[in-house]
């Protein structure tokens, strides 16, 4: 059986599209990964189409109302925050069984303003009797679990924020780009400890769109900017005795990365490049340990070590990250793959790393859900 | 009117008087806080049985929230708590210094009025929150 290939990527710039609906958003990425890939809508076979939101208005469907209603099937997914990394892998499950030769994943979100989280119950609201429900607070916990077991200081934690943000200075499709030192990130609002304001990511509009082509059809259309898959992996949150009153980051994502780096037969060391799902600064960390970048418990001392900066040994999240690219919740996971796309074809200029030939793309979904990529360059 | 519980993991004896309930699988032993068809944790077809919780636990992780959504009180302390007996409970941590806070810190829960509020035919609810055990 081939691989798949990736022939085209385009992301909208991140930020606040007032005047612009989801789907136009959703197409306007979608028309950006076929000129990419040098194709029309007319060769795609499907349409896989994410939005954590809006995936029950026919996001697919509305999105070829905008650039040609070639009456090919849309399939619709909502999954939380690995929505986008959930509609790549249904395209990559579609051309691997045979079934079309080229077809698209695009990710469009318009989220609700405000901070996120909460669900219902008929009772008081429980907003403040029984703990937080909310997502910065639900991420500190679990990052305090860290910092309990290990030590981990909020020092430690604020510095991802100040790598991620200086990364989105040479980004120019990132929605925030401003320098935040150590200082400011720490001085920033304090909204769950340790989280403050600049800990969390940043809630926008975006979208993102991926081609997969067939082998057969790589091979056809030129295989200079192809990128290949060598692992798409999703996995559901296995049981933890703690769930869901506690929501696990980890387990979950380490079922995705096991799984991942065996269908990839590779290591952790083969690594070149990672985007992962920065939702709240304390969640770099605890990833770091779960995609095996370092040993337990050393999350803290490799953001300290530079390792995971531009520059260092595997560089993490250079695009910006959701801390400061942006959350567009349906249209993370695609992008982040985008990123991996752009640097391994070395296509992005000022934050490009050296020599990228394996790529990481991971994302969670709050539910749960995780979403594992491995990319190389062909 | 009588109370009702505000909470999922409340339940109301014959003589109104609040319990924790929690469900325990007879096949591998987890513990989960609601009703299930079949053991989440090791799929036995047996459903997990219900089962009077102890009020008393340790804390495994929390934070202090600072700001919350619009019109919410703060701040507060939202913890996770193990409770003895395997249930695991999300609430709030009343009365302690934030300084004070660290893992297996034993805490009593402590049954409230859930702030205050009543259901739409005016029934109040029976909430609950967390103290440092051997505290008033
Ligand atoms: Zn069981």
């Amino acid at each position: 059986m081939g691989d798949v290939y990736i022939q085209g990527a385009d992301m909208i710039p991140f930020g606040r599209y007032n005047d612009r609906s989801y789907f136009q958003l959703g197409a306007q990425a979608v028309l950006g990964a076929l000129d990419d890939a040098g194709l029309s809508i007319r060769d795609i076979g499907a349409v896989y189409a994410s939005s954590c939101f809006n995936a029950q208005s026919m996001l697919g469907q509305k999105i070829l109302k905008e650039i040609g209603q070639t009456g090919v099937p849309c399939i619709n997914v909502s999954n939380a925050c690995a929505s986008g990394a959930t509609a790549v892998r249904e395209a990559w499950v579609a051309i691997k069984a045979g079934i079309y030769d080229m077809v698209v994943a695009v990710g469009a979100e318009k989220n609700p303003r405000g901070m996120l989280g909460g669900a219902p119950f008929e009772g008081p609201p429980p907003e403040g009797l029984f703990g937080s429900e909310s997502m910065p607070a639900v991420f500190a916990e679990a990052g305090m679990v860290h910092a309990q077991k290990y030590g981990t200081t909020i020092e430690q934690f604020a510095e991802i924020a100040v790598k991620n943000h200086f990364h989105a200075t040479m980004n120019p499709k990132a929605a925030y780009r401003s320098e935040t030192p150590l200082e400011d990130v720490l001085a920033s609002e304090m909204i769950a400890w340790p989280l403050t304001k600049l800990m969390c990511s940043a809630n926008v509009d975006g979208a993102a769109a991926l081609v997969l082509v067939s082998e057969k059809k790589a091979r056809e259309l030129g295989m200079s900017r192809a990128v290949r898959i060598r692992a798409s992996i999703l996995t559901s949150d296995p049981y933890e005795p703690r769930n869901p009153m506690m929501f696990d980051p980890n387990s979950v994502t380490r079922l995705a990365a096991a799984q991942a780096y065996e269908m990839a037969g590779l290591s952790p060391q083969d690594l070149d490049i990672v985007e992962l799902h920065d939702c709240f600064a304390v969640a770099e960390i605890l990833h770091y340990e779960n995609l095996g970048l370092c040993a337990e418990g050393e999350g803290g001392s490799l953001i300290d070590s530079g390792a995971t900066r531009l520059g260092g040994r595997i560089p993490v999240n250079v695009s910006g990250g959701l801390l400061s690219k942006g959350h567009p919740i349906g249209a993370t996971g695609v992008a982040n793959m985008v990123e991996i796309v752009e640097q391994l074809r070395g296509e992005v200029g000022a934050r490009q790393v050296r020599d990228a030939r394996i790529g990481l793309a991971h994302v969670l979904g709050f539910g749960a859900a995780a979403g594992i990529h491995i990319l190389e360059h062909a | 009117m009588a109370p009702r519980p505000g909470h999922r993991s409340i339940r109301v004896d014959g003589s109104g008087k609040p319990f924790l309930q929690g469900y325990r699988c007879g096949a591998c032993g987890a513990v989960v806080p609601e009703p299930t068809m079949a053991c989440r944790a090791c799929a036995d077809r047996t459903p997990p049985a219900p089962f009077k919780s102890p009020e008393t636990g340790r804390l495994w992780t929390w934070t202090v929230v600072q700001r919350s959504y619009p019109g919410i009180a703060v701040p507060f302390v939202s913890a996770v708590v193990d409770l003895d007996g395997g249930l695991t409970l999300k609430g709030t941590v009343v009365g302690v210094e934030p300084a004070q806070l660290r893992q297996s810190l034993p805490l009593r829960l402590v049954y409230d009025d859930a702030g205050g509020g009543t259901d739409k035919d005016g029934a109040p609810w029976i909430g609950f929150h967390f103290t440092v055990a051997g505290e008033a």
